[in-house]
């Protein structure tokens, strides 16, 4: 049996669901910025 | 133990991956940032900062 990750993804698989994985939480991290933006002009809380 | 080579980030993040598998953890980790997100969401509206 050839040597096998703790997960058992390959790290070709690993490699290419972080790729998603970066990109998803790229654009989470945006839309909640743009979130915080809308409430700073709304109600600025400092 | 001590001879377990340190990692070197962000370049190593992916090897997470190799330890954690997204088929079995995606959706717990998407859970608890909805659970984290109630709550901050709580929070803020329970110290007046909400619209309401």
């Amino acid at each position: 049996m050839a040597e096998q990750s703790l997960s058992g993804l390959t790290e070709q698989q690993a490699k290419e669901f972080h790729e998603q994985f970066k990109t998803t939480y790229t654009a989470f991290v945006g839309l909640a910025a743009l979130a915080h933006l809308f409430v700073i002009a709304a109600k600025p809380w400092f | 133990m001590s001879d377990v080579k340190k990692p070197s980030n962000p370049e190593d993040d992916w090897k997470i991956w190799l330890v954690v598998n997204p088929a079995t953890w995606l959706m717990p980790i998407f859970y608890a940032l909805l659970v984290l997100a109630i709550a901050v969401h709580w929070v803020v509206f329970s110290v007046g900062l909400g619209w309401h």
